[in-house]
């Protein structure tokens, strides 16, 4: 029998035809890396004790929330170590942004954390107007308040849907994106966009409220607290879900605060730190809402934390409707916009915890440095202090407890 | 803005400030030597009065003429964000200690300084590439790394406003090397 050479196969022929021999099997994975470990801490990783061994997971994992890659090491069921590879996701985000003018940087900024773009938009707005010390108009912070809350309980349904998916519970995703898609619609209505708003302009917004969005969110409304409670018992009550999720990936108060946790992560071990009342920004001091927080620490606390804040957020939402005044949706700003040198720091509390942005302007057009802070980043690093030990399916549980967007965290 | 903020950092670290302490909207700045680091984020950390316990951000900047790494920090004792800039790190070897030892979680952060910066945090044991490939060789987020579409150095130029150069050009490529401004 003569062997085959590439040269006999037709260049048509499919990987899977018979006819293609391969000389060295395909999806063979090689954990180790083909380079001398560059760190302490990578070399002490890559090496495997006895009875350990790598498994790769992702990046094409479907519970990675995105392109992550988490290199496993494993004992058996149980997992030693892990090591999450970052960057299939790198755009250079702060780097296009400092080669666009200040109108474009905010585009730009919305695909961070694509399922809550208005607060990606949110905290560059906030710097740029600090640069400037433009007074936003009033009208405008209350719409500013009111889409951003809505974008939030969105967040927080695909958020329940997702960390129920990836414990086995396929129901919930798909009620919680019956309640989201309502959402996103009205979202749509309002900014003619459902995932990437770049509804926020720096002095106001795009747009003023019109008849189709007020009507949606009339009737939405009027439904909604017992859509969410109703949709909630489906987890809440459960007690397979509730056995799975207590007493897993526990966090302490300390612990967490030297990780730099942020929002409903951090709120879950006892500290009720949140952006909107411990620096307050934009119209929130006049709002009336609590903040939840919960002392466990651990995946049924931060999933309990985050149904909470949909609750307060349906809150915000009802006095900003009531409290809307009438006026202009805009500062007078020139098209061109040129703000004195100097530095802005805004932060505010998203869905996932504290988006910051730090922009320095040298007096052009274009933002001379600006600096994104996501908090997904922030939180994936945890993971690795809070999975070695648990089992493999714990992994995702705990990832998606501390609800990672990967658009963010890659930038 | 906090004054009485002003006034307690300008007497706890007289000795160590490099500048003079900025207020404008609610932040406060300082500025320090890359080698006080540890010490002075170690005493904002701890003092009873002060009790900056939460690490907002950590970033890398290049003024074009020198690196700094920036910290905001934030505290229950005050109404301000705090922003601590460690000045002066040279552009051929920008060295900083690592601030891991009071904050764990910073360590991805400098990960990520040292690969868009090439910014070395003494001290942190994990200090490799984060986002760009281990093979990758230069640091994107430096001044002088052009990206290929650039509007500014394209032939037309200056022929728009938003195509203008900025400030001054590399005299051997004659490429635009934007200068942060002096203060």
């Amino acid at each position: 029998m003569t062997t085959r050479t590439p040269f006999d196969i037709p260049a048509h022929a499919s990987s899977d035809d018979p006819r293609v021999t391969l000389d060295e099997q395909l999806g063979t994975f090689e954990p180790i890396p083909p380079y001398p470990p560059r760190t302490e801490r990578e070399a002490e990783f890559y090496t495997l004790r006895d009875g350990e061994m790598f498994v790769n997971m992702g990046p094409q994992h479907p519970s990675t929330h995105g392109v992550l890659r988490v290199v496993l090491k494993i004992d058996g069921e149980k997992v030693v170590d892990l090591d999450p590879v970052l960057g299939y996701l790198h755009r250079g985000v702060e780097k296009l942004c400092e080669n666009a003018d200040y109108h474009q940087a905010i585009c730009y900024t919305d695909p961070l954390e694509y399922i809550s773009s208005l607060f990606c938009e949110w905290s560059p707005v906030i710097a740029f107007e600090k640069l400037l010390d433009v007074q936003v108009p009033r009208r405008a912070e209350y719409i500013r308040v009111l889409s951003g809350e809505l974008n939030r309980i969105a967040s927080h349904a695909l958020f329940m849907g997702w960390f129920a998916l990836d414990l086995g519970g396929l129901t919930p995703i798909l009620w919680s994106f019956i309640e989201r898609d309502e959402i996103v619609e009205m979202l749509a209505a309002l900014t003619g966009q459902r995932m990437l708003f770049n509804y926020f302009r720096i002095g106001g917004v795009n747009g003023d409220l019109n008849h189709e969005f007020m009507s949606r969110l009339g009737t939405w409304m009027s439904k909604a607290t017992n859509q969410i409670n109703s949709n909630q018992a489906l987890l809440n009550d459960n007690e397979i879900f509730v056995r799975r999720a207590r007493g897993l990936g526990v966090m302490d108060t300390a612990t967490a605060l030297s990780m730099c946790m942020t929002g409903p992560n951090l709120r879950a071990t006892g500290v009720p730190f949140d952006v909107r009342r411990a620096h307050p920004y934009s119209i929130y001091p006049e709002l009336d809402f609590d903040i939840p927080s919960r002392t466990e620490g651990d995946c049924l606390a931060r999933y309990l934390l985050r149904m909470d804040e949909v609750k307060q957020s349906l809150r915000i939402i009802d006095q900003c409707l009531h409290e809307m005044p009438d006026g202009p949706i805009m500062a007078k700003l020139p098209r061109l916009i040129r703000p004195r040198p100097g530095r802005a720091y805004a932060a505010i509390e998203g869905p996932r915890g504290q988006y910051a942005t730090y922009a320095i302007s040298d007096g052009t057009d274009q933002p001379f440095r600006m600096r994104i802070h996501d908090p997904s980043f922030v939180h994936l690093q945890t993971v690795g202090l809070l999975t070695p030990g648990n089992l493999i399916a714990d992994t995702m549980a705990i990832m998606a407890s501390l609800d990672p967007i990967m658009g963010g965290v890659d930038k | 803005m906090d004054r009485a903020l002003r006034r307690r950092l300008e007497a706890r670290f007289a000795d160590r400030l490099t500048g003079p302490v900025r207020q404008r909207h609610d932040e406060t700045e300082i500025r320090i030597a890359p080698g006080d680091v540890p010490e002075v984020l170690l005493a904002l950390h701890d003092e009873p009065g002060l009790r900056f316990r939460m690490l907002s951000d950590l970033a890398g900047v290049d003024t074009g003429s020198a690196m700094q790494v920036v910290y905001h920090l934030w505290s229950d004792t005050t109404g301000d964000w705090l922003r601590v800039i460690a000045d002066g790190l040279s552009r051929d070897d920008p060295r900083v200690p690592s601030v891991t030892f009071l904050w764990k979680g910073s360590e991805w952060m400098e990960r990520e300084a040292y690969d868009m910066f090439g910014i070395t945090f003494e001290g942190n044991r994990d200090l490799r590439r984060i986002y760009m490939p281990p093979d990758y060789t230069s640091f994107p987020l430096r001044k002088d790394f052009f990206l290929p579409d650039d509007a500014a150095r394209s032939p037309g130029g200056g022929v728009r406003h938003m195509e203008q150069t900025h400030g001054p050009t590399n005299a051997e490529t004659g490429a635009h090397v934007r200068q942060a401004p002096a203060s």
